[in-house]
């Protein structure tokens, strides 16, 4: 743990790459609850035509 | 459609120079970077971590214009309207903190130290996470929009505060603090035209992306909402 903060504090464009990241999770995490509601909506729907 | 291709363009530009270009201590061509005394290469951060808290702002903004249009309609659409972009205020709230956190790490030497800008965010949080809470504590549905735009709107009083003013007038350890002598007030970035030009560039580009997520999630919350009514 100790190595990987001095390589990052020496390297810090890696601290940037891991903050790019990190937004980019969020936008996923936000796209996984949209897609579990869609899902939700289909199988009602589903339920619906049935 | 055109705007998503836009939007992809923006995004992809920005990551690639926001990373790539080099950062030198007397810029002479159009990809270089200039150096930030304090900041270094920690300063490349600036397109992806302000974007997030500036999404903050608009995404709690339109949450409020929303519950404003839902008390005078009453339509339960500007609800839905107002409840995503809350939600999204929310993750883009929660991402400002957390990259903010990464960064102090290196910058600052530790995660956290309640500089005035952490402390502002940290209140933020917890007033929106009570919108939520107050959300899923009500029922009936029209009792729970009005009581949501009433809060939300009655939050987003501490924003402009919270995010603009209290941090600027404090000192503190946060690029653009009163006592600031390195980067200077945010609104005088010591930033070249072509460094400001892809740092809004980001903002843009963020902007779009938050308005389709916007977009895409208030549609599937009022198909949502009139299925459950069907039945």
């Amino acid at each position: 743990m100790e190595s990987l903060v001095s390589f990052l504090s020496s390297n810090a464009i890696y601290i940037v790459l891991i903050i790019v990241l990190i937004v980019w999770v969020g936008v996923f995490g936000y796209l996984f609850m949209l897609d579990k509601r869609l899902k939700n909506i289909e199988s009602e729907m589903k339920g619906e035509n049935k | 459609m055109i705007w998503k291709i836009l939007l992809f363009l923006i995004i992809a530009f920005v990551s690639v120079a926001g990373i790539a270009f080099p950062i030198v201590e007397k810029p002479e061509f159009w990809y270089q970077f200039p150096l930030i005394p304090g900041l270094e290469e920690n300063a490349k951060i600036i397109f992806f971590h302000v974007p997030t808290s500036w999404l903050t702002v608009i995404a709690f903004l339109m949450s409020t214009i929303y519950s404003i249009k839902y008390l005078r309609r009453k339509d339960l659409i500007d609800d839905a309207k107002a409840h995503t972009a809350a939600q999204l205020g929310m993750i883009f709230c929660i991402l400002a903190t957390v990259t903010g956190a990464v960064w102090a790490k290196f910058a600052w030497g530790s995660f956290w130290s309640w500089d005035p800008r952490q402390t502002s965010i940290f209140a933020l949080l917890l007033i929106y996470g009570a919108l939520f809470a107050l959300r899923s504590a009500v029922e009936q549905e029209e009792k729970r929009a009005t009581l949501a735009s009433v809060y939300s709107i009655i939050a987003f009083v501490t924003v402009p505060f919270f995010i603009f003013i209290m941090p600027r007038i404090m000192k503190g350890l946060h690029p653009g603090s009163a006592d600031d002598t390195h980067s200077g007030p945010v609104v005088d970035f010591k930033m070249n035209s072509n460094m400001l030009l892809i740092f809004y560039l980001s903002l843009i580009g963020f902007t779009i992306l938050y308005y389709w997520m916007w977009q895409v999630g208030y549609k599937s919350m009022i198909y949502k909402d009139k299925l459950n009514k069907q039945f």
